[in-house]
C-alpha cells in the first residue's frame, strides 16, 4: 500500500496534536506523574509521524525507530517512577513545585498567588454491612507455661 | 675524580646531612642530644680539612678545582658547582671548621635546656655547611649563592628566639642591611661577567685579568667591595653587627666575630689579583677599614653591655683586616697585604670566639645579665672563665708573644710599608698607620676595661643568678680551654723575629699575585725597631690606663665622662648612626610605603572592587530567570526551540 501525500498529512496533524497535548500538559500541569504521562504522550506524537513517515517512504526505518522508542519508554518509564516514589517519599507530595532548591543563592522561592484548592476530604471507604453472627471474641488463652 | 677531588665535597656535604638529619629527627627523636650530628658531622669535616690542608701544603703548585655538576648552562653561558682547593682556602676551611666545632660543642652546654635546642643545631649545621662552600667556591656565581646561604642562616640565627621583638628586629635589620652590600655585590658579579665574556671561575677571570678594560675593573672591584662592606659589617653598613648580638652567645661567637663577617675579607683577599689592577679602590678599602677601625674603637670605649664591646671590637678588628689588605696598593706588596689580612683573619677568629665564648659563659652563670655595671669581681666565681677572658684578652689588645700581637704587627708593617714606598699614597698611608696605631691603644683600653670590670673590683652579682652563680659545666670549659691556647699561640704559624714563617711561604702559593720583591721591605733595623715598639707601648699603654681608671681609681671614668661630655656622649650613643640612619633613610622609606599602602588600598583597590561590581550587576539582571521551577526551564526550552524552529523555516522558505 502506499500514502500519498494527502493521507500522510492527516497522520502528521495527529502526530502534532498528540505531541502538542503533551507539551502543554507537561507545562500546565503540576502533577509529577500526569506530567510524566504527558511526557509520555509527546513521545507518541513522534511515533506516529515515524510510523507515517516510513509507510510514506515504504521502509522499514523508521518502524524499527519506533520500536526502539517504545523499549526506550518502557526503561525510562521505570527509572522516572522510581524517581517521582523517592521524591514523593521525601515530601509526601506530587506538586512539582516544591522542588526549587535548584535556583540561585539568594532568590526567593515561587510562591502561589492563589493558594492550592485544598485536595477534597477522602470519600469514606465503602464499608460491607456485617451479616450474619458476629463470632464471640476469643477468650484469653491461658499460659500453658 | 681524585682522592682529594672527593673530599672536597665531603666537606660541606656532612654539615649539610647532619642540618637534615636535625631537621627530621630531631624534635621528635633526637631532642636534648640534637648536638650529637652537628658536632659529629663539624669535628669530621675539620680532620678532613686538616687533611686538605696538609695535602695542599705538600703540593701547592698543583691546581685542584673539580667541577662535580652543572648548575645551569645556556648557550655559551655555563655554570659549574666546581669547588678549589688552593693554599687561601685550605687555609681558611680549616679554620671555619675548628672553630665551628669547639663553638659547636660549648653550644651543647650553653643551650641546654631551650625549646629550639634541635633547631639551633639544625641552623647551626646548616651554617657551616653555607659557609664552607662560600670558601670551597671556584666561581663567582657560587660564591654568592653560598654567600646568600650564610646571610639566610645569619638572618635565621640572630632571629632565633623570635618571640623577643628585639631579637626579630634586629634580624631583620641585620638582612636589610647586608642585602644592600648584596645588591652592590651582584651587580659586580653582572659587570664581571659581562666584561669577561660570560666565564666567572676564578682561574679564567684571574688570568685574563689584566687584558680588560681598567675603567670595567675598577668598577667591578668597587663593588665586589660593597657586598665585602655589607658582610663585614664596615662603616657605614656597620649597624648591623651590634645588634646582632641578639642571638644566642655562641652563634654571636660563630657567625658574627670568627667565621661569617670575615667572607668580606675573604672576599677582597680572594679577589685580590684583580684589585692590585686597581689601587684606587685598594686605597679606598684601606681608608674604609681605618675609619671603621678607630670609629667602632671610639664606640666600644664607653659600652657597658659585654656582648656589646665585643662586637664592636669585632666591627674595629675587620676594619684592621681590610687595612691589611688595602696596603696592597703597590703591587709587589700585594702577598705581603694578603698575608697580613688572612693572618689577622685567622688570628681574630680564635681569640674573638674565645671572648665571646667567655662572654656567654659569664652570661650563663649571671641568669642572662650582660650588663657590666651590676656585676663585678667574678675573678672567684668563675676561675675557668676569667682565665679564658684574660687569654682572648690579652690576644685581641695584642700583647706581646700572644697571636693577637703577631698578626696586628703584620697589618701594621703592611701599612708602614705602603707609606714608606713613597708614592702618591704614601702620605695617605701614613694617616692610616697613624690611626691604625691609635686604634690599637684604643683596643687594648677597652678591652681591658671589660675585663676589670667583669672580673675584679668587689664581687657583686645580680639577683638573676640567685644564690648559685658558678663555674659552666666541663662540656663548656673544655672549648674555652681549646680556644685559649688557640688564642696564645696560633700567631706562631708566623712569627717573624723568630724565624717561624710557615704562612708567609705557605701563602707565597697564591697564584695570579706579583712576585714580591726580592730584598725585604723592611730592611732598616730602625724600621722593626719603631714597628715593634710602637703598637707594644700603646698595647701596653692602653692596659695600664684601663687598670689605672677601673682598679686603682675607680671615681676617674666618671671624672673623665664629665670633663668629656660631648665626647662621651657621643660614643655612648654610637655616634647617633642608628638616629641618622632612621631620620635620613628609614622614615622617609617608611613614609613612602605608608603613602604606598594608602594609594594601593584607597585607589587601586577601589578602581579594582568598581570592576568587579560591573559583572555582578549585570548578572544580577538575569538572576530571576534562575528560579528552579521545572516547568519553568521547560517553557524556556519550548520558547526557545519555537523560535529556532521559525528561523529555520522562513530560511529555508526562501
Amino acid at each position: 500500500m502506499i500514502l500519498y501525500p494527502a493521507m500522510l498529512q492527516n497522520y502528521l496533524v495527529v502526530g502534532a496534536i498528540l505531541f502538542v497535548l503533551g507539551m502543554i500538559g507537561f507545562l500546565a500541569r503540576r502533577n509529577l506523574i500526569i506530567m510524566f504521562l504527558s511526557a509520555e504522550m509527546m513521545l507518541q506524537g513522534v511515533a506516529v509521524n515515524l510510523v507515517a513517515f516510513a509507510y510514506y517512504h515504504g521502509n522499514m526505518q523508521g518502524q524499527a525507530f519506533t520500536l526502539f522508542i517504545l523499549t526506550v519508554a518502557a526503561c525510562e518509564a521505570g527509572i522516572a517512577l522510581a524517581l517521582i516514589l523517592i521524591l514523593f517519599r521525601s515530601k509526601r507530595s506530587l506538586d512539582v513545585s516544591l522542588w526549587q532548591e535548584l535556583r540561585e543563592p539568594g532568590q526567593e522561592p515561587t510562591r502561589d498567588e492563589e493558594p492550592l484548592v485544598p485536595p477534597p476530604p477522602a470519600l469514606p471507604l465503602p464499608r460491607l454491612t456485617p451479616a450474619g453472627i458476629e463470632p464471640r471474641p476469643k477468650e484469653r488463652e491461658e499460659s500453658h507455661v | 675524580m681524585s682522592e682529594i677531588g672527593t673530599i672536597l665535597w665531603i666537606i660541606p656535604i656532612l654539615p649539610l646531612a647532619a642540618a637534615v638529619l636535625i631537621v627530621f629527627l630531631g624534635p621528635r627523636l633526637l631532642r636534648g642530644f640534637s648536638h650529637v650530628p652537628c658536632v659529629l658531622a663539624l669535628a669530621v669535616s675539620c680532620v678532613l680539612s686538616v687533611y686538605v690542608l696538609i695535602h695542599v701544603a705538600r703540593q701547592p703548585d698543583e691546581l685542584i678545582h673539580p667541577t662535580y655538576y652543572t648548575w645551569f648552562a645556556a648557550g655559551n653561558i655555563h655554570i659549574p658547582v666546581a669547588f678549589r682547593a688552593d693554599p687561601l682556602t685550605a687555609f681558611m676551611l680549616a679554620m671555619v671548621t675548628f672553630v665551628g666545632t669547639f663553638i659547636a660543642i660549648f653550644a651543647a652546654g650553653y643551650m641546654h635546656g631551650d625549646d629550639g635546642y634541635p633547631r639551633f643545631f639544625a641552623e647551626v649545621s646548616l651554617f657551616v655547611f653555607s659557609m664552607t662552600g662560600l670558601v670551597l667556591a671556584d666561581n663567582y656565581m657560587v660564591l654568592f649563592a653560598f654567600w646568600e646561604g650564610v646571610g639566610l642562616c645569619s638572618y635565621l640565627l640572630i632571629g632565633f628566639w623570635y618571640e623577643k621583638p628585639s631579637a626579630a628586629h634586629a634580624a631583620r635589620k641585620a638582612f636589610l642591611v647586608t642585602r644592600i652590600g648584596d645588591l652592590g655585590f651582584i651587580l659586580g658579579i653582572i659587570l664581571l661577567w659581562i666584561t669577561f665574556g660570560h666565564n666567572l671561575d676564578y682561574e679564567y677571570v684571574f688570568t685574563n685579568a689584566a687584558n680588560v678594560n681598567r675603567g670595567a675593573l675598577i668598577a667591578i672591584c668597587f663593588l665586589l667591595f660593597s657586598g665585602a662592606i655589607g658582610k663585614s659589617a664596615q662603616f657605614p653598613l656597620h649597624v648591623w653587627l651590634p645588634d646582632a648580638m641578639e642571638g644566642p652567645t655562641p652563634v654571636s661567637a660563630l657567625i658574627h666575630a670568627a667565621t661569617m663577617v670575615t667572607a668580606g675579607v675573604y672576599l677582597v683577599a680572594r679577589s685580590m689579583p684583580l684589585y692590585v689592577l686597581a689601587p684606587q679602590v685598594l686605597l679606598f678599602v684601606a681608608c674604609i677599614g681605618t675609619f671603621t677601625a678607630l670609629l667602632a674603637a671610639f664606640i666600644a670605649l664607653t659600652q657597658t653591655d659585654l656582648k656589646r664591646v665585643l662586637a664592636y671590637s669585632t666591627v674595629s678588628q675587620l676594619g684592621y683586616m681590610f687595612l691589611g689588605l688595602g696596603a696592597a696598593v703597590y703591587a709587589q706588596h700585594s702577598r705581603l697585604a694578603v698575608e697580613a689580612g688572612m693572618f689577622h683573619l685567622f688570628t681574630h677568629a680564635f681569640f674573638k670566639a674565645l671572648l665571646f665564648l667567655s662572654a656567654g659563659s659569664v652570661m650563663h652563670a649571671m641568669g642572662n645579665v650582660i650588663d657590666m655595671r651590676r656585676f663585678s669581681g667574678l675573678r672567684r666565681v668563675l676561675p675557668y672563665t676569667h682565665i679564658a677572658f684574660l687569654c682572648g684578652a690579652v690576644a685581641l689588645a695584642a700583647v706581646p708573644l700572644t697571636s693577637g700581637f703577631w698578626s696586628k704587627d703584620a697589618i701594621l708593617t703592611a701599612a708602614y710599608n705602603a707609606a714608606k714606598e713613597g708614592h702618591h699614597y704614601g702620605a695617605v698611608f701614613v694617616l692610616l698607620f697613624i690611626c691604625a696605631v691609635i686604634t690599637a691603644g684604643l683596643t687594648a683600653f677597652y678591652t681591658f676595661r671589660a675585663y676589670f670590670m667583669t672580673f675584679w673590683g668587689e664581687e657583686r652579682i645580680p639577683h638573676e643568678a640567685g644564690h648559685h652563680a658558678h663555674e659552666s659545666p666541663l662540656i663548656m670549659v673544655v672549648p674555652l680551654m681549646v680556644l685559649s691556647v688557640g688564642a696564645l699561640f696560633a700567631g706562631y704559624i708566623d712569627a717573624e723575629p723568630f724565624g717561624l714563617t710557615w704562612l708567609g711561604t705557605f701563602l707565597e702559593h697564591v697564584k695570579h699575585l706579583p712576585a714580591m720583591p726580592t730584598e725585604s721591605v723592611t730592611a732598616t733595623l730602625l724600621d722593626r725597631v719603631w714597628l715593634l715598639v710602637v703598637p707594644l707601648a700603646m698595647s701596653l699603654g692602653g692596659i695600664a690606663v684601663a687598670w689605672l681608671m677601673y682598679v686603682r681609681q675607680p671615681a676617674w671614668p666618671g671624672v673623665v665622662a664629665a670633663r668629656a661630655r660631648a665626647l662621651y656622649e657621643l660614643s655612648w650613643n654610637k655616634v647617633h648612626f642608628d638616629e641618622i640612619y632612621n631620620a635620613f633613610f628609614v622614615l622617609p622609606l617608611w613614609l613612602f610605603a605608608q603613602f604606598c599602602r594608602i594609594f594601593d588600598l584607597g585607589v587601586v583597590d577601589s578602581i579594582v572592587d568598581v570592576l568587579g561590581h560591573v559583572p555582578r550587576l549585570i548578572g544580577g539582571l538575569f538572576r530571576p530567570i534562575q528560579n528552579g521551577l521545572v516547568q519553568f526551564y521547560a517553557l524556556a526550552m519550548v520558547l526557545g526551540l519555537t523560535v529556532f524552529l521559525i528561523a529555520l523555516v522562513n530560511a529555508l522558505a526562501k
